[in-house]
């Protein structure tokens, strides 16, 4: 079996850096982005069968992203945001345009490997 | 030589102001050529820091996932976690990879919680950084005091609140902020307890920092609030007005009434608002009743309030400030009018144009 | 004629000449010295500030960024996405289409997937009708964004009209084609909410030139020094203005202008003094000296701040002919908003405003060029009438023109240990060789621009109106 691909867009670098080991000790295959522009070209090349990204990013949002996966890709892969405190609203926008989960920041790596799991169960 | 003693003399001519001019002008250009070969020493080291920052990023960055993953491995302190500690340990000795490696540890802090915090925190202390910190508790200058402060708050650092509590009172107000930050982060709603005796203004900024750092605690177990809102200082009064809003204090609606006739205008416009994300119906009357003697502001929140909380008797005062002087106030009567009887509504079509308010001039133009 | 007579001229002459130099190099050297210390206290300030926080909080006030835009097509949604994107989460966009004659607003329409909407406008300031109306995006990606199609009225009423759109408590009013760093409203908005014992009533930023530099995506990538000599003396003269008079001003609490690229405003405030004035060429200035005058006469405390963080890019002109037009808008602007509020100038009433501020703009700022071109003009006649004293014109020109070069020098160490944005290798030299050229390559044709600026508005009304009508919205 190949490995599940994941892109992950994130701005903080240690953090991608974490999240990037995390996962891959876990068997799956990264690609990381630093904003929605480089998100959405990854996604487009590699066909990831999970998108991980940050709401709040340069340029191009994670809202955008996901916007872009629904409406212009028009394909179901599970979308799973991260949020700061206080950017509810935000998030149920991220419901509302089709994102599957989301995880609150600061959040514990852990639980994300969890949720990531159960969605790609 | 011939030339220069032309020069000399040339120069001893001259009134004594030319020659003020010249040995200033002498002194400037020895500045100038100074300063141009200084600004060449600052642009180099400048730039020395820069690749430093960029390499020392990359390399503590790697060295950290290194270092909390090896956690997953083995519950005890393995040894490898152990190698990287000595390393960091060495490191710190210089100021500038300290301040990197606070940095990155920093940052993620902010981002990640649970079991990892906890590998992060235990880093910080068994490098040996939190002494840094607690060092700069003792300098002399305020901004280093604030800084390590704001350090020990972010990670969490419990066993100096002595240390850090007498800053409460500082006359600079960065470092007072920064005490307060330390106290509500590590003892939640308890570590506001400074606000009842705060004499100083809580400005915006702090306001909204303290209202993060609580909104992002796992434990939203929320004191009683009702001493601040009757608190002397108008600032206080503010905030926990944001608290009862964040925190659906219906318990304080007692409270929050007394506030309508505050004598500060923007607490009593915001009690408004607080009282319409609480169901406030009960303000209502006493609103009606003297709102002629209300503020533009006031009659704006209050038209909001009624926007949510109308009730089909409400009609007769809406009807009444159809004419209201103020454009905002015609339209929500207008809005609240048609939601609560769209007959009488589409009536006032009917009334010819020089009758009608500004408001439905414009809503007609729209429809 | 009467010898004496002449004498008595040419000495009063000599003595105005010499208070004015003495005066303005007096002023230079004492706006250094207190920009110096209110940068280190900012510096200070900010070395621990966690701007996380209220980037984040919902409970942070609403920001609305108002960019009018007039034939930008070329641009316009690449801008428009960079506004979008940035680090804030109380923030709305709205885009003022000025009657532009090109397709910029089908562009934007396209990209966004905008509809029109029913939009009632509480027409708080006069404008300009609405054209096609009001837009707004069907993807709730876009949600920040509205999209006023109106008249072209210029940017003064395109800025009134998002005034009068905005619901929230701030507005951040910008040039479309500027690029704003991701952190800049969280930055900007800082001073509004820190202050507690006067009210903020605007907040000015620091323009930065964008020519040469590479954005990539919105994004910043890289600085560098363009080529062309007149831009870079461009660069030298906004570090001057920049961190070394307006830092200074700020700490004096006398700003008497916010860059029209880029400023935040108290949205209550801006609206009851009436908006931006559509009459001046110089709106941006015009608006802050009213706010100013209003909050003055109302006997209320507050303060005009300012934020010294490289946060805004924008194009420099590159050609002299742009770059003179440009100028020559600005002397004017300057005049008009000096002549209009006159009132102030010299009036206790107005406190520091009226004492220190008008007086240093009307002397230092307006007058300067005409008491420099009267001082050349002068000079010549002295040569005709060989009447120069050279040993003293020799001295006082090397003096004057070692010290320019020393404070643009200043000027470069305050950037190097601030904000440090040409790090490349090789810049630190060739800025220190501007120091030296840029009083022969850019001062003559400020000079110049100033003057005609002053010839175009008591002489030529026409092209006083004709400019503005045809006014495109670029800073160039």
């Amino acid at each position: 079996m190949s490995k599940n691909k994941i892109v992950l867009a994130e701005d903080n670098s240690t953090l991608s850096l974490l999240l990037k080991f995390r996962l891959e000790k876990e068997g799956y295959e990264l690609f990381m982005a630093v904003d929605g522009k480089e998100a959405i070209e990854l996604i487009e090349t590699h066909k990831p069968d999970l998108i991980l990204t940050d709401i709040m990013m340069p340029f191009v949002s994670g809202l955008e992203v996901i916007s872009h996966v629904r409406n212009e890709l028009i394909i179901e892969t599970p979308i799973i945001v991260f949020s700061s405190a206080g950017q509810e609203e935000m998030v149920l926008k991220a419901f509302s345009l089709g994102a599957n989960d989301f995880m609150g920041k600061p959040f514990s790596p852990n639980e994300l490997v969890i949720r990531v799991k159960r969605l790609l169960a | 030589m011939i030339d220069i003693q032309y020069f000399v003399d040339y120069y001893n001519d001259f009134p004594f102001l030319v020659k003020l001019v010249w040995i200033v002008s002498g002194l400037m250009f020895s500045a100038i050529i100074l300063l141009t070969i200084y600004l060449k020493v600052i642009r180099y080291y400048l730039r020395k820091k820069d690749k430093e920052f960029t390499k020392f990023k990359n390399e503590y960055e790697a060295l950290l996932v290194e270092y909390l993953y090896a956690d997953i491995e083995s519950e005890e302190f393995n040894k490898e976690q152990q190698a990287i500690i000595l390393k960091i340990k060495d490191h710190i000795l210089f100021k500038n990879k300290r301040k990197m490696i606070i940095s990155i540890l920093y940052n993620l802090m902010n981002e990640v919680s649970g079991e990892m915090a906890d590998s992060i925190k235990t880093l910080y202390y068994k490098t040996g950084l939190i002494d840094y910190a607690l060092t700069r508790l003792k300098n002399k200058n305020w901004y280093i005091i604030a800084k390590g402060i704001g350090e020990l708050t972010r990670f969490t650092v419990a066993d100096v609140h002595d240390d850090v509590i007498k800053f409460i009172k500082h006359p600079k107000r960065e470092v007072r902020k920064e005490t307060q930050l330390y106290l509500v982060s590590l003892y939640h709603f308890e570590g506001l307890s400074f606000l009842n005796e705060l004499k100083e203004p809580l400005s915006e900024w702090d306001q909204v920092q303290l209202l993060e750092i609580l909104q992002k605690l796992d434990d939203q177990e929320i004191c009683d609030i009702r001493p601040w809102l009757r608190s002397t200082n108008d600032t206080v009064v503010l905030f926990a007005l944001k608290l009862s809003q964040i925190y659906n204090q219906f318990e304080v609606k007692d409270s929050l009434m007394d506030l309508l006739s505050h004598q500060n205008k923007s607490i009593r416009i915001y009690v408004i608002e607080v009282l319409t994300h609480l169901y406030g119906i009960e303000a209502k009357d006493k609103l009606k009743a003297n709102f002629n003697d209300l503020s533009i502001e006031e009659q704006i929140s209050f038209f909001g309030l009624l926007e949510k909380l109308v009730i089909p008797s409400d009609e007769p005062f809406i009807e009444k400030h159809l004419f209201h002087k103020n454009f905002e106030i015609q339209l929500l009567a207008l809005k609240i009018l048609k939601s609560i009887n769209i007959d009488k509504f589409m009536g006032l079509n009917n009334l010819p144009t020089h009758k009608k308010s500004p408001a439905m001039l414009k809503l007609e133009k729209i429809a | 004629m009467n010898t004496s007579t002449v004498d008595i001229i040419l000495h009063l002459f000599h003595y105005l000449f010499f208070t004015y130099a003495v005066a303005a190099i007096g002023s230079y050297i004492i706006l250094a010295i207190i920009s110096g210390k209110e940068t280190i206290e900012y510096l200070k300030k900010n070395s621990f500030v966690n701007y996380k926080d209220i980037l984040s909080s919902t409970m942070s006030p609403s920001i609305t960024i108002i960019a009018p835009a007039y034939n930008e097509s070329l641009n316009v949604v690449e801008n428009v996405r960079s506004l979008l994107s940035n680090h804030y989460v109380n923030y709305s966009v709205i885009i003022v289409n000025d009657g532009s004659k090109d397709d910029s607003l089908e562009k934007l329409i396209e990209a966004y997937d905008l509809e029109k909407i029913d939009y009632i406008i509480n027409e708080k300031l006069k404008t300009k009708p609405l054209r096609s109306g009001v837009y707004k995006s069907k993807n709730p990606a876009f949600e920040k964004l509205m999209v006023v199609d109106k008249e072209n009225g210029g940017k003064a009423d395109a800025l009134n009209m998002g005034l009068n759109i905005s619901t929230t408590e701030y507005v951040a009013c910008i040039d479309v084609d500027c690029l704003l760093l991701e952190d800049a409203l969280q930055k900007m908005i800082k001073p509004f909410l820190e202050a507690t014992d006067a009210k903020v009533i605007a907040t000015g930023g620091v323009i930065r030139i964008a020519n040469s530099c590479v954005i990539r995506g919105g994004k910043l990538i890289d600085v560098n020094l363009p080529k062309s000599l007149l831009v870079q003396s461009q660069i030298l003269e906004y570090l001057r203005a920049f961190l070394l008079g307006r830092m200074a001003w700020s700490r004096l609490n006398g700003l008497l202008v916010i860059s029209g690229a880029f400023g935040i405003f108290d949205k209550k405030i801006a609206i009851e003094v009436g908006g931006y004035d559509t009459e001046t060429v110089g709106e941006d200035m015009e608006i802050i000296v009213r706010m100013r005058r209003y909050m003055e006469e109302k006997g209320e405390k507050y303060k005009v701040s300012y934020i010294p963080d490289p946060l805004c890019w924008t194009e420099a002109p590159d050609s002299y002919k742009i770059f003179i037009s440009q100028r020559n808008r600005w002397t004017r602007g300057t005049i008009e908003t000096l002549k209009k509020h006159r009132k102030i100038g010299f009036n206790r009433k107005y406190g520091s405003f009226g004492l220190l501020s008008y007086p240093y703009w009307l002397i230092f700022e307006r007058l300067a060029p005409i008491i420099e071109l009267v001082g050349i003009l002068y000079f010549v006649v002295l040569v005709v009438l060989q009447q120069v004293r050279w040993e003293y014109a020799v001295s006082f020109f090397v003096l004057a023109y070692l010290f320019s070069v020393l404070f643009s020098i200043v000027a470069l160490y305050s950037e190097e240990l601030t904000f440090h944005q040409y790090k490349k290798k090789g810049n630190g030299y060739k800025l220190v060789l501007l120091t030296a050229l840029e009083p022969f390559v850019l001062h003559p044709f400020i000079l110049y621009a100033a003057i005609r600026g002053n010839i175009d508005y008591y002489f030529n009304k026409k092209k006083k109106w004709g400019v503005m009508q045809r006014k495109g919205l670029t800073s160039a």
